[in-house]
């Protein structure tokens, strides 16, 4: 997609990189391998924010099944997600983080829509396998 | 009670993705919108580049080029808006009344239970129009604006319909004042 397309367009200016090194792996690849090269920000920043959403949903089911409720459970959310993410990016990729605008800019990105979708599956995973109880005491 | 839960995902799910075709439809695969849009990126790569290359150390001549550039890039992003506001409407007038219609349909339905108490301010849209004051019920209106809010953003980012980033730090795509530069 377009994300591909600015790979090229930047290993295409990128003279100097491109005899040492012809073609990067994919996102994919370079997403999951410690210390990555990341010549594309934009590439970088969709990887934190699809891992921010795959984590979002995973930690919605988590927090239903078990199932954690209450104040605690969106602190413990909050917590998780920037914590994870924070970790990745400073001790797996170790990138740095001022190009990026700082570690604000790393934490924030993606987390309001990552906190909508553990709304979500956490609301859906409570109702249906909790609240039962809840409907037959009415 | 869970069925429901689900229906509204669905609902949600489906009414994100007419969105995004409607707009498809008279937005993004016009011309101008293209060329609008292609013109804000290579601007904002461009603005932010020649900032990132001077830093602090500006001289007069480069302050006004970069203020300069600065002031065709809001205006491009005047333009790009313009043009998305029209179909907007017509697409918001319509949403609108969808989600008028299903408030029917759900009004004064438990359609989820709430794993957290929600705070005051929020308590009016989560126990919309729900009997009983029970705030941990969860009404329609709440649910489907979660699911929205997570299920637009992403489908929209999927198919690539999302504004850049350099593009909405350089000036926002909906023509917001550029930030100042640090």
């Amino acid at each position: 997609m377009s994300t591909k397309t600015k790979t090229t367009e930047k290993n295409g200016s990128n003279g100097a990189t491109n005899l040492k090194q012809p073609a990067l792996e994919s996102v994919w690849v370079r997403a999951f391998k410690s210390e990555s090269e990341w010549p594309d920000k934009e590439e970088f920043l969709d990887v934190i924010y699809w891992a921010r959403q795959f984590l979002g949903i995973a930690v919605g089911v988590l927090w239903g099944l078990i199932p954690l409720k209450g104040f605690v459970a969106l602190l413990l959310f909050a917590l998780v997600n920037a914590g994870i993410v924070y970790m990745y990016c400073t001790s797996f990729q170790k990138v740095d983080e001022e190009e990026y605008g700082g570690a604000w800019e790393l934490t924030k990105e993606g987390f309001m829509t990552s906190f909508a979708g553990f709304l979500v599956t956490w609301i859906i995973f409570y109702t249906g396998l909790h609240s039962e109880g809840f409907r037959k005491d009415l | 009670m869970w069925a429901d839960t689900l229906l509204i995902l669905f609902i949600s799910v489906c009414t994100a993705l007419l969105g995004e075709g409607l707009t498809w439809l008279m937005v993004y695969r016009t011309e101008k919108y293209q060329k609008l849009k292609s013109e804000v990126e290579r601007q904002s790569k461009r603005l932010e580049k020649r900032k990132e290359a001077h830093g602090d150390s500006l001289d007069k001549q480069q302050k006004r080029k970069i203020e300069r550039e600065e002031e065709k890039l809001k205006q491009n992003n005047r333009d790009l808006s313009l043009v998305k506001m029209k179909s907007m409407f017509a697409i918001g007038f319509a949403f609108t009344a969808l989600l008028s219609m299903f408030n029917n349909i759900f009004d004064g339905r438990v359609v989820a239970r709430l794993p957290f108490l929600p705070i005051s301010w929020i308590q009016g849209l989560s126990h919309r129009n729900l009997p009983g004051d029970d705030y941990y019920d969860c009404s329609f209106i709440f649910l489907y604006i979660l699911c929205t809010m997570s299920i637009r953003q992403n489908t929209q980012k999927l198919l690539g319909f999302a504004p850049s980033r350099t593009a909405s730090k350089q000036g926002g795509i909906f023509g917001a004042p550029p930030q100042a530069y640090k």
